[in-house]
């Protein structure tokens, strides 16, 4: 603002001299500059500080060379040129004169100083400018975070040995609790089991034999190890119950009819021994007419399942 | 036109080529460049006012730059530098501004 202002008093008292009505009409609310310029005392630019010696050089300027240099100098007299004008003729045409070429050779180091600068300042961040006291306080900055930021990650470290700790002891847990849920399923019968064992098949086409002989075998299977058992399609678990039905037997409250096919899984040394001992099962079998054959086998597959019950009113008393 | 020419030229030599600045003259690049500007604008306005010399613009850049540096080179040497970089653009901001309104009156007329 004041610079726009400094120059209003000094143009006022020059609009009303006479040259003005006789100035060209392109020039009309310009005239104060052209004359103002040399009369201007506070110029400071070096380029204007020398005005008065270097008027009569005009060496680039087609326009101002049919000007004399006396015009420009007392700037009463108007002058054909405004600045605009000898703008426009210092444009176009070129001319390649030693001024044009030396300017040009400073513009081209300004230039490049520009491009120079503004490269450097925009590619690398605000350090390059920086001061060494606003390095020195960054760096501090920077070490302390980085301190920080260690202790955290120490801290944040420790943090996770310690869940993966317990994540693994309850991945243990989770473990054991499944393996005891295997186990407890084949003895509850909830889940299928495999292993070696014997297949025990009773052929009874005269229907002698009934439930308290299947028990006896059962009984005597169990006592020589077995660890899961399934007569025909129906798991034999703790809580089985046989009774005897017209036709054949019923387990569990399904009927199963003859040939019962025993699959037993346990030691198919101790069990096939127990079953064949004089006077065992076999034999007690045979009395009745009933045709008894045991095979080993390397594997027994017993799939038939129970449903898991809960019970109405034991709880475990463990708790 | 040259004139013109050669700015363009530098700028575009400066962004293509990249050239490496030493260390030593980095810190006083930008105000050597708010230096010659001001002496650029001086210049323009000259030309306007059809007084332009082409000595004067070249001993007025010069001395631009080389003052301008030299005073930020003595405020570092001094611990003051921030402050007086500050000073010299702000003594050059003022006389572009008042040139460039001379330049302004003369192409605008307004």
């Amino acid at each position: 603002m004041a610079i726009d202002e400094t120059p209003e008093p000094e143009k006022k008292p020059e609009q009303p001299r006479p040259d003005r009505e006789s100035s060209p009409v392109g020039r009309r609310p310009m005239p104060p500059e052209s004359r103002r310029v040399p009369e201007r005392p506070e110029t400071g630019d070096g380029t204007e500080a020398q005005e008065p010696d270097s008027t009569g050089q005009k060496k680039d300027k087609g326009a101002d060379s049919s000007t004399p240099d006396a015009v420009a100098d007392d700037g009463s007299t108007e002058r054909p040129k405004t600045g605009r004008e000898r703008l426009v003729a210092s444009l176009w045409p070129p001319r390649l004169t030693r001024a044009q070429l030396i300017v040009a050779l400073l513009l081209f180091i300004l230039g490049l100083g520009l491009a120079i600068q503004v490269r450097s300042t925009s590619d690398s961040s605000a350090l390059r400018g920086a001061r060494q006291e606003d390095l020195v306080r960054i760096l501090d900055e920077l070490d302390n975070r980085s301190q920080r930021l260690t202790d955290e990650q120490r801290r944040l470290e420790g943090q996770k040995t310690e869940l993966e700790n317990s994540s693994d002891q309850a991945e243990e847990a989770r473990k054991q609790t499944v393996e005891k849920e295997q186990q407890l399923g084949v003895l509850a019968g909830t889940v299928a089991a495999q292993g070696p064992g014997i297949n025990l098949t009773i052929d009874d086409p005269t229907h002698s034999v009934e439930a308290d002989k299947l028990l006896d075998t059962i009984q005597e299977l169990r006592a020589a190890g077995a660890e899961a058992i399934q007569v025909n399609d129906v798991r034999v678990v703790a809580n089985t119950y046989l009774s005897d039905i017209r036709g054949g037997v019923e387990i569990d409250g399904k009927r199963v009819m003859q040939p019962y096919r025993f699959k037993v899984i346990g030691k198919p040394e101790d069990l096939e021994p127990a079953l064949n001992i004089p006077g065992g099962v076999v034999q007690t079998l045979e009395k009745e007419q009933a045709k008894v054959s045991v095979t080993r086998e390397e594997k027994i597959i017993v799939n038939a399942l129970r449903e898991a019950k809960r019970p109405d009113y034991a709880r475990s008393s463990s708790q | 036109m040259i004139a013109v020419l050669g700015l363009i030229v530098g700028v575009v030599v400066g962004l293509v080529v990249r050239p490496v600045v030493p260390t030593v003259v980095e810190p006083y690049l930008p105000i050597a460049v708010v230096a010659a500007l001001d002496a650029v604008f001086g210049g323009l306005r000259a030309m306007l006012d059809g007084i332009f010399d082409d000595k004067v613009f070249v001993v007025s850049f010069l001395s631009n730059v080389v003052v301008a540096a030299l005073i930020v080179f003595l405020g570092d040497k001094l611990g003051v530098g921030a402050q007086l970089s500050t000073g010299v653009v702000v003594v050059l901001g003022i006389r572009i501004f008042s040139n460039a309104a001379a330049i302004r009156r003369h192409v605008f007329r307004a």
